[in-house]
């Protein structure tokens, strides 16, 4: 449906790419990456805003590359909607449509919600309402590709949610292909089937986002991800390949043989169980796998809240971060210096390379 | 409910502003005071004034107009666009502020008058600019120029580029977009540079007076007759060129120019 082939793309002396991404008809593509990736630029050349410098943007097989975005059938969605100030919302909706198209909004203005926001002005609008609106204006002329880039930074709360359903559910009935910006990895999984990680101006991953989650290509992914847990392999593995040493002195079993001389291990937060005085307080790691888990001793450093769940530092060594609910933080008195069990499957181990 | 008194600072600025208001206002009250009662049907009922009154008034929409043809499209281009040579042409545009406006005459005279390329060049055409109407509007037009292109540039430079973005993917073209997007979101700052542009027209006397003393317009008129009868003749075409510039300016800006977006006051939280 819709295809990039080595698409480079330069905003002043960045360049993004190459870039080879391939989406099918219906496919919503969460575009991940941290600020300054060049996510915005990739997305204004496949709307024909910014001329690539290489590769070709592909649309039902048809090279739109040197298209204008007129004439490219492609919708754009800013983070701040992006309304025209000077046209009510009812003239925002209807910029795109010819006359007598108008009749067939009725549906869209009723999916989205903002049938009764038709003569009000842009500026009278929530945040969450501009974005319907917006959605609705790029939706309305029937675009193939829909180009989002971050439409839910500028949304909070109840309205960020609801906003998230209505998108999911106006572009699967319309079956258009989706391609959102985004550097919120949270609101990738709940609503991309496909995500493409850039970083640094280079694609370094696509696949499912549990993929992504699971079996992170490089050190960037897998912290963009957020495993906090990446940590040095001192000594090439020995034997069968599945155990190795993490600088610090601690061995480590892994689900799958390690081949390379130096490697990263990556243990999710969240993988792992914290034990103290023979109580488990958090993480489902230990009990995941079918091989014996690893067992790691050591103290903790120091316990940060994050509202429903807390990450507690715990030096083995190396140091080895573990979500915790935050509740059992306060049932079992984790404190700094307490000793503390962590274990975790070898399965939930992901190895890499290490990086240059 | 006890009103705070107001900062030290302000109480300053407040009184400095005034000097400033008191340095403009009390020259035009003076010549009002000294043009006495019944000026206005005075300078009114004499022909020469308000041919040149109409004559002035005239030429300056007419330099307005031609300016704005070309001026608003260049204007658009210097806050859209980067290209070679920008800098340049950004500096050109400007040079007419800076440029001593009888020096100004003399350059277009090199250009416009009988023995110039262009004076030349158009004069089978009936088309001559030394003492008419046409060099009366190409030394306005010269002198004010950059009045509108620069305010129209910063009225399009603060409308964001990428609502034309989203306009060309809804299928405007980029005329459609400018037309549809661009300008009706910049009209007011286009519009006040081109009241500018009027305004600094009708005041110009040093590059019209060396390519085109005839006819006189209203600055031509009042040296003219300054230097013939002295200050109390100089007054009327003074006065009333003063009061018509005034009142269009306030009426025009009231209706037409509203508070820059961006800018907030302290009281407006």
């Amino acid at each position: 449906m819709i295809g990039l082939d080595g698409l480079r793309v330069r905003g002043g002396r960045f360049v993004v790419g190459p870039v080879d991404l391939h989406l099918a008809a219906g496919d919503y593509c969460g575009l991940v990456g941290p600020s300054g990736a060049g996510k915005t630029l990739l997305l204004e050349a496949v709307a024909g805003i910014r001329s690539p410098v290489a590769g070709q943007v592909l649309v039902e097989g048809q090279d739109l590359t040197g298209t204008p975005p007129e004439k490219r059938g492609v919708g754009l969605v800013f983070q701040d909607g992006l309304l025209f100030p000077h046209l009510t919302v009812a003239g925002n909706v209807r910029y795109g449509l010819r006359r007598r198209a108008v009749a067939s909004l009725d549906g869209l203005v009723r999916d989205l919600g903002v049938e009764e926001l038709m003569e009000r002005s842009p500026g009278s609008l929530s945040g969450g309402e501009r974005q319907r609106v917006a959605l609705a204006r790029a939706l309305a002329p029937g675009p193939r590709v829909l180009l989002l880039d971050e439409p839910l930074s500028a949304v909070d709360g109840e309205a960020r949610e609801e906003l998230r359903e209505m998108l999911q559910r106006v572009t699967r009935r319309r079956g258009v292909t989706v391609l959102h910006v985004t550097h919120d990895v949270g609101e990738m999984f709940s609503l991309a089937n496909t995500c493409a990680v850039l970083v640094d101006g280079g694609l370094r991953q696509v696949g499912t986002p549990s993929e992504v989650l699971r079996r992170p290509v490089d050190e960037d992914v897998a912290r963009l991800f957020g495993a906090r847990n990446v940590l040095r392999v001192a000594r090439p593995p020995q034997g069968d390949g599945r155990t190795v040493l993490l600088e610090g002195g601690s061995p480590v079993r892994v689900g799958e043989p390690v081949h390379a001389a130096e490697a990263l291990v990556v243990v999710r937060p969240e993988d792992v169980t914290l034990v103290l005085s023979g109580r488990a307080a958090g993480g489902g790691g230990a009990e995941g796998g079918a091989s014996e888990p690893n067992l790691l001793k050591g103290r903790i450093e120091r316990v940060v809240s994050h509202g429903g769940h807390s990450l507690v530092r715990v030096m083995v060594p190396p140091a080895i971060e573990v979500s915790v609910p935050s509740r059992e933080v306060g049932r079992l008195e984790l404190e700094t210096g307490a000793e503390v069990e962590l274990r975790f499957s070898p399965e939930m181990v992901w190895v890499l390379p290490a990086q240059g | 409910m006890r009103r705070r008194r107001p900062e030290p600072f302000t109480v300053i600025s407040a009184v400095v502003a005034l000097v400033l208001v008191a340095f403009v206002l009390v020259p035009v009250i003076s010549m009002v005071v000294e043009a006495g009662a019944g000026f206005l049907g005075q300078a009114l009922r004499q022909n020469d004034v308000r041919r040149s009154l109409w004559l002035t008034g005239s030429s300056a929409l007419i330099a307005t107009g031609l300016v704005f043809a070309c001026g608003v499209p260049l204007a658009y281009l210097l806050a859209r666009r980067r290209f070679p040579g920008k800098g340049l042409v950004e500096g050109l545009i400007d040079l007419p502020i800076v440029f001593p406006h009888t020096a100004a005459g003399i350059a277009l005279l090199t250009v416009y008058g009988r023995d110039g390329v262009l004076g030349r060049l158009l004069a089978p055409l009936g088309l001559t600019f030394t003492d008419s109407v046409a060099g009366i509007v190409v030394a306005m037009m010269f002198v004010s120029l950059p009045y509108l292109v620069d305010t129209a540039r910063e009225a399009f430079a603060l409308v964001d580029p990428r609502y034309e973005h989203v306009a060309r993917t809804l299928g405007s073209s980029p005329a459609g977009a400018f037309f549809r997007v661009s300008l009706p979101q910049a009209w007011r700052g286009v519009l006040a540079g081109a009241l500018l542009m009027w305004g600094r027209g009708i005041s110009e006397f040093g590059a019209v007076v060396i390519l085109a003393y005839n006819p006189k317009i209203i600055p031509v008129l009042v040296f003219e007759r300054f230097e013939g009868f002295g200050l109390h003749s100089a007054l009327p075409p003074a006065v009333l060129i003063m009061i018509v510039a005034f009142v269009v300016f306030v009426v025009l800006r009231a209706f037409l120019v509203p508070r820059r977006r961006g800018t907030r006051r302290e009281d407006d939280r």
